[in-house]
């Protein structure tokens, strides 16, 4: 009964409206960018208006615009540049940029049997994504006007059939195989690349946050009631300290998880909504296709064709690896837990638990960036053994060696997060039990001070 | 009348300090007894209050809390006590009522007991409506008078108060001191008061002891210490004992 009331009051004093407030809002906000994100990179990318200036007034190339009109995935805007100073003609029409055709365009392609000049003239906007995108909508304006323009010379003046000019642009379908642990899977590795990528970033993400969020959370638990001196009242009250103990361990492992779990959902609608507007270029590579036309089915089947390689590769995540990394997890989480608790009890103010939870930041931060980027296996000795030692950098590199087969790695981690659990969960509860939980004391502007009177001789 | 509280040469010595924090320290308090420790800041009457109260551990000597030790026994000690630390708060995100039901759980043996202890909670705080409200809305002198209830609502055979009136104005600490007097009187609970307030010590305790440097200097009834120390009040007969701690 005691430690169910000591319970319910520790998620009330970590769960508040506020709280709430902040996941609801973080997770929106996180879909909502990627929805933003999404929808720019798509509009970028399918853009079926074309800025153009015609200058050209020949047959070849009132054709190929015809074409390219009656393809219907491209409309043509038709504007008039009236000088040559295009900064002027941009602002007077108001567009972003123009495709300009010159005078001779097509002359020169039919007559001389040369490479014509076309020009693309697009306004530098803000530094942001969408800027970026709008410059490569561009060039693929530019693609498709040379695609059309390569049918039309093979149709009219090399007088081939519709049949012969698809075989000249797609002379080869390629399949594509991917190797991993001495198994062979039809599927093009950068398609799987992808796929994996999504799937091992959001677990370091989850655990990244589950990990700062849970510490926080613990570290401030502790300080507050020491702070308030609301735990000596609790500590003198007929409950035992390890009942105080696991109720605020456990509390804090249930709002992080909370906060995780909304943190998560954010973060897979921003990759859903990201994911959608570059799913053609996934079912592409897993087809093996370069058709430029892709529909739904071939998307959903390219998706479907990964997750079956991704199990003949042995790359699926089995239900036992689940487990093994939930396991994994829960002593990551405990860790930190035990540490934060050490360091929130040695608080005497609000700003020494800014400065106090400073090691749990730098080592969850650390281990999360080195595995994001880099393979920790290449690096040299002494900073993979330095990166190891992190005991989470075994976390974040959990469901890689899993689903690698790299099992060695994998049990190593677990035992050695389980020995340096054990260490910090005992002196946690040490400190917890004894004197050390009132006497230990970390304040911020202490330790400025002193740093200050070391400096002075030098500074004088 | 049998001593609630018996402390017997109960000493601290904390790492790296040279100086014992509590040195020696013995005194009683009886059933219905108001026994105040005084003494300027440093003197150890917070570490010897904390060593009653559990939360730390004594390198010396020993405390019997209803005849149970501090060191031994201290579970079946926090059953027979309450603690009000000096500057306490109490957890802002709860309404007054929910924090007098929580504290009140933690000592409750069922739900009759639990609603017992919660009504003579409310009674005693006399925050009315205000018990409803978020405890982070209330003014300093609320959050005393809430604190105090939650101590004193048990009944527990020994209350220990640090600086019981702090953040109270002179009409609510007269209440408190009345209070405490009528608790001590009609519920034979025992008070162990610590206060710098020498006026209201001088008025609510029935004995006093003064702390200077960790070791308790002296202890009677204020009558007998005025006369030992041929003082007009209790400020004059600190004094003397504080300034005479000093020369030696």
């Amino acid at each position: 009964m005691k430690f169910g009331n000591l319970l319910k009051k520790e998620l009330r004093e970590l769960i508040t409206k506020q709280a709430i407030i902040s996941m609801v809002f973080t997770m929106l906000l996180l879909i909502v960018m990627g929805q933003i994100m999404g929808g720019a990179m798509e509009e970028g990318l399918n853009t079926s208006t074309i800025t153009l200036c015609n200058q050209d007034d020949s047959p070849f190339t009132a054709d190929v615009l015809k074409k390219i009109e009656a393809s219907q995935t491209t409309e043509i805007n038709y504007v008039t540049f009236e000088s040559d100073d295009y900064a002027a003609e941009l602002e007077r029409l108001d567009i972003k940029n123009a495709v300009i055709i010159p005078q001779g365009y097509g002359e020169s392609i039919v007559d001389k049997k040369e490479p014509a000049l076309i020009k693309f003239v697009s306004k530098m906007q803000s530094g942001g994504i969408t800027s970026s995108i709008s410059n490569i909508s561009g060039s693929e304006v530019i693609k498709t006007i040379q695609s059309v323009c390569t049918d039309e010379i093979l149709l009219e003046s090399y007088g081939l059939s519709d049949e012969d000019v698809e075989l000249v642009r797609y002379p080869l379908t390629t399949v594509e195989y991917t190797v991993n642990n001495g198994r062979t899977a039809e599927v093009s590795a950068s398609a799987l690349g992808s796929i994996t990528m999504m799937q091992s970033m959001i677990a370091p993400f989850a655990i990244f946050f589950l990990l700062l969020m849970a510490s926080q959370m613990i570290m401030t638990a502790i300080s507050t009631e020491k702070i308030d001196k609301t735990l000596e009242t609790l500590l003198s009250a007929p409950v035992s300290r390890m009942t105080v103990l696991s109720a605020k361990m456990v509390a804090a492992v249930i709002s992080a998880l909370l906060n995780a779990l909304f943190m998560i959902v954010g973060f897979i609608g921003y990759t859903n909504s990201m994911m959608s507007g570059t799913a053609g270029d996934i079912a592409d590579a897993a087809n093996g296709m370069t058709a430029p036309q892709i529909n739904m089915s071939e998307v959903t089947e390219g998706i479907s064709n990964i997750g079956q390689a991704m199990s003949e590769l042995g790359l699926a995540i089995t239900p036992l690896s689940y487990v093994l990394f939930a396991v994994q997890l829960f002593f990551t989480v405990a860790i930190g837990l035990s540490i934060s608790l050490i360091l929130g009890a040695m608080a005497t103010d609000v700003k020494s638990v800014q400065t106090l939870v400073m090691p749990i930041m730098i080592t969850v931060m650390i281990p999360f960036f080195i595995t994001m980027f880099m393979d920790v296996n290449s690096m040299s000795a002494i900073f993979k053994f330095a990166v190891y030692a992190i005991p989470f950098t075994h976390t974040y590199m959990a469901l890689s060696n899993l689903m690698n087969g790299n099992m060695l790695i994998f049990w190593a981690g677990l035992i050695y997060q389980i020995i340096f659990f054990a260490v910090c969960m005992f002196l946690a509860v040490r400190m917890f039990t004894t004197d050390k939980l009132f006497t230990m004391s970390f304040s911020a502007d202490a330790a400025s001070k002193k740093r200050g009177k070391k400096a002075l001789p030098n500074e004088q | 009348m049998a001593s609630v509280l018996e402390v017997r040469g109960l000493s601290k010595k904390y790492p790296k300090k040279d100086v014992l924090a509590a040195d020696g320290v013995s005194f009683s308090v009886d059933e219905g007894e108001i026994f105040a420790l005084i003494g300027p800041n440093g003197a150890g009457k917070t570490t010897t209050i904390r060593m009653i109260s559990t939360l730390i551990q004594p390198t010396g000597g020993d405390a019997l809390v209803a005849g149970h030790s501090v060191v031994k026994e201290p579970d079946k000690v926090r059953e027979n006590i309450t603690y009000l630390p000096d500057e306490a708060g109490a957890y802002k995100t709860m309404t007054g009522i929910n924090y007098l039901e929580f504290m009140a759980s933690l000592f409750a043996q069922n739900k009759d007991e639990l609603d017992k202890y919660v009504e003579r909670g409310k009674a005693i705080c006399g925050l009315g409506d205000r018990l409803s409200d978020k405890i982070g809305g209330y003014s300093r002198g609320m959050i005393r008078k809430l604190l105090l209830a939650r101590a004193v609502m048990t009944e527990p055979k020994l209350a220990i108060m640090d600086e019981a009136t702090s953040g109270l104005d002179v009409i609510n600490a007269l209440e408190i001191r009345k209070m405490i007097k009528a608790l001590a009187k009609e519920h034979n609970m025992a008070f162990l008061l610590s206060s710098h307030n020498m006026l209201e010590i001088e008025y609510v305790s029935d004995r006093v002891g003064i702390m200077t440097g960790g070791k308790l200097m002296a202890v009677g009834r204020i009558d007998e210490l005025k006369e030992r120390y041929e003082a007009a009040n209790l400020e004059e007969v600190f004094e003397r004992v504080v300034k005479n701690n000093e020369v030696r």
